[in-house]
């Protein structure tokens, strides 16, 4: 059922009543018709009494006040097609405000989607730096690697520089020990041989001695 | 009533939760989190008896749900287990060194790429069960005592697990060896000696791994297996998990404990129960308006978080 227009201000019947009800209301609601439809009766019955009424003053009234009815009801008329043209065009600005809307939903809905999905990576961005941040914390205490490296090389230098010294002392060492040797050896040479000499000299003595006695007897 | 452990259903819909009398409830969350709740959407749509003891830990395959608690793992199908008087679909034990007492699982976990399924407990060994055959295939021996929980590296694929002795130990299954060992009670940042040594919760990220319990809850670098952050936590966590560039944890405490990896506190969400056993993050993708956080411990109530940033409401054994 189509929606009915108010004609003459009184609320006619709403959308999904039947046209028995309809009927039935209206003829409860007003015999005759209220407003409009008093009006047109009334000009009907005005006009049939002026078609037999005689003197020519009251005719003449009579026709004035039907033209005058007429033109209430023509007014009246204009009126309420101005009112559903107005209301045709509200339903249209409706729909199509309504689909402006539906459209922004669809939209709300794919930004909420790919907002969520921006979430998630910045979650996984989130997660990914924080990972990196406990390793470096563990790692910052560790001493530095180029400053372990070149502790390495001093040492390293160091050790170098202390094994030369310990190879020259060795061979100076070496040095001293094979001239004492040398001295050690002389040493006991010129023994054996002060001994050797002393040895000679007293057997020479010894000999002289028992010469001297000899020749005496 | 403890819940001890919960599994996501492969559709998302569902949860189940294990209880320590060895009930397991399966909880219908679509019911629970849509517009029309009411207080019986977070009442249990079926629960049954499970095990005979405490149901310690529960996985969830693509079709099945497993849990393991009293020396035996139990697999149920998910379709079926809306049904009442549901039964067990098979229930295997792995092999015991003694048949005398039977060892608690404390831990299972999924190996996808080789259908397998590792179980830890008790006997202080890993075990290994290929899920195709139900055949045990690897026994790892290395933990010294019982074995409180595991994680799975993906890129190796390795599976470190962690327990009573204190030690993480990193098992490749291929080789089926010890391939790495951080005893993180000997590293004196994290050690707390008045707490223990225990490992009650381990989680990794390929690279990093989290874990605590006695020790501090710390972030490792395992190739270097070097401990970066500490997270300040007085009590001992017993569930830790990564999930996205946070780390969730909780434990002895009522809150759900949000971490960056920087060691910042990001939030404590304050659950329901006075101390929290396990947490389980429904990533399904099937359902992703039942996308939560549900957690749950020392009472009948998981609470299920469906921001981070507060519990929406509690569902009840």
């Amino acid at each position: 059922m189509s929606a009915h227009v108010s004609i003459g201000g009184i609320p006619r019947i709403g959308i999904m009543e039947s046209k028995d009800e309809v009927i039935r209301k209206r003829l409860l609601i007003d015999g005759d018709g209220a407003g409009d439809d008093r009006r047109i009766n009334l000009l009907v019955k005005s006009f049939i009494k002026w078609c037999n009424s005689g003197s020519q003053e009251e005719g003449y009234s009579q026709y004035q006040r039907m033209l005058s009815t007429l033109s209430q009801c023509e007014f009246s008329m204009g009126k309420t097609l101005l009112v559903y043209d107005m209301n045709l065009r509200e339903m249209e600005n409706y729909e199509k405000i309504y689909k402006e809307i539906e459209c922004s939903i669809a939209g709300a809905h794919e930004k909420i989607a790919e907002c969520k999905k921006q979430i998630l990576q910045a979650k996984r961005i989130r997660k990914n730096r924080q990972e990196y941040d406990a390793l470096a914390k563990v790692i910052q205490h560790h001493p530095d690697r180029h400053e372990t490296l070149k502790e390495l090389e001093a040492l390293g230098k160091e050790l170098e520089h202390l094994s030369h010294i310990k190879e020259s002392v060795e061979d100076k060492l070496e040095l001293r020990r094979k001239q004492f040797h040398v001295l050690l050896s002389t040493i006991h040479e010129l023994q054996q041989t002060l001994e050797n000499d002393e040895k000679l000299s007293e057997v020479e003595e010894a000999q002289e001695t028992s010469m001297e006695a000899d020749p005496k007897p | 009533m403890t819940i001890f452990s919960q599994s996501v259903s492969p559709c998302g819909k569902f949860l189940a939760a294990g209880n320590n009398y060895g009930q397991i409830a399966v909880f219908s969350l679509s019911a629970a989190l849509s517009s029309e709740a009411k207080e019986e959407s977070k009442k249990p749509v079926v629960t049954f008896q499970a095990h005979d003891g405490p149901v310690y830990s529960m996985v969830s395959t693509d079709r099945h749900l497993l849990s393991a608690g009293d020396g035996e793992v139990k697999a149920w199908l998910w379709a079926e287990i809306l049904k009442k008087g549901c039964k067990e679909l098979w229930r295997r034990q792995p092999p015991y060194r003694t048949s005398l007492e039977v060892p608690e699982i404390n831990a299972l976990l999924l190996v996808p790429k080789e259908n397998s399924l590792i179980l830890a407990g008790g006997d202080c060994q890993l075990h290994a069960m290929d899920l195709e055959t139900g055949a045990f295939t690897r026994a790892l021996r290395g933990h010294t005592d019982y074995i409180h929980c595991l994680a799975l590296r993906e890129r190796s694929p390795e599976v470190l697990s962690g327990g009573e002795d204190g030690a993480v130990r990193l098992w490749d299954l291929r080789t089926a060896k010890e391939v790495q060992t951080i005893e993180v009670y000997k590293h004196e940042e994290c050690s707390r000696p008045h707490n223990g040594r225990w490992i009650g919760c381990l989680a990794t990220d390929s690279d990093w791994m989290v874990c605590g319990g006695g020790p501090a809850l710390t972030l490792w670098h395992l190739r270097s297996s070097t401990p970066t952050t500490i997270f300040p936590m007085r009590a001992p966590q017993k569930h830790v998990t990564f999930y996205q560039d946070l780390i969730l944890s909780a434990g002895q405490g009522r809150c759900v404990n949000q971490w960056q990896l920087s060691g910042e506190l990001k939030a404590q969400v304050p659950g329901s129960s006075p101390g929290l056993l396990s947490l389980s993050l429904n990533q399904q993708p099937a359902a992703p308006e039942c996308k939560v956080l549900t957690a749950a411990g020392n009472s009948c109530r998981v609470d299920v978080f469906t921001n981070l940033g507060y519990r929406a409401f509690s569902l009840s054994f």
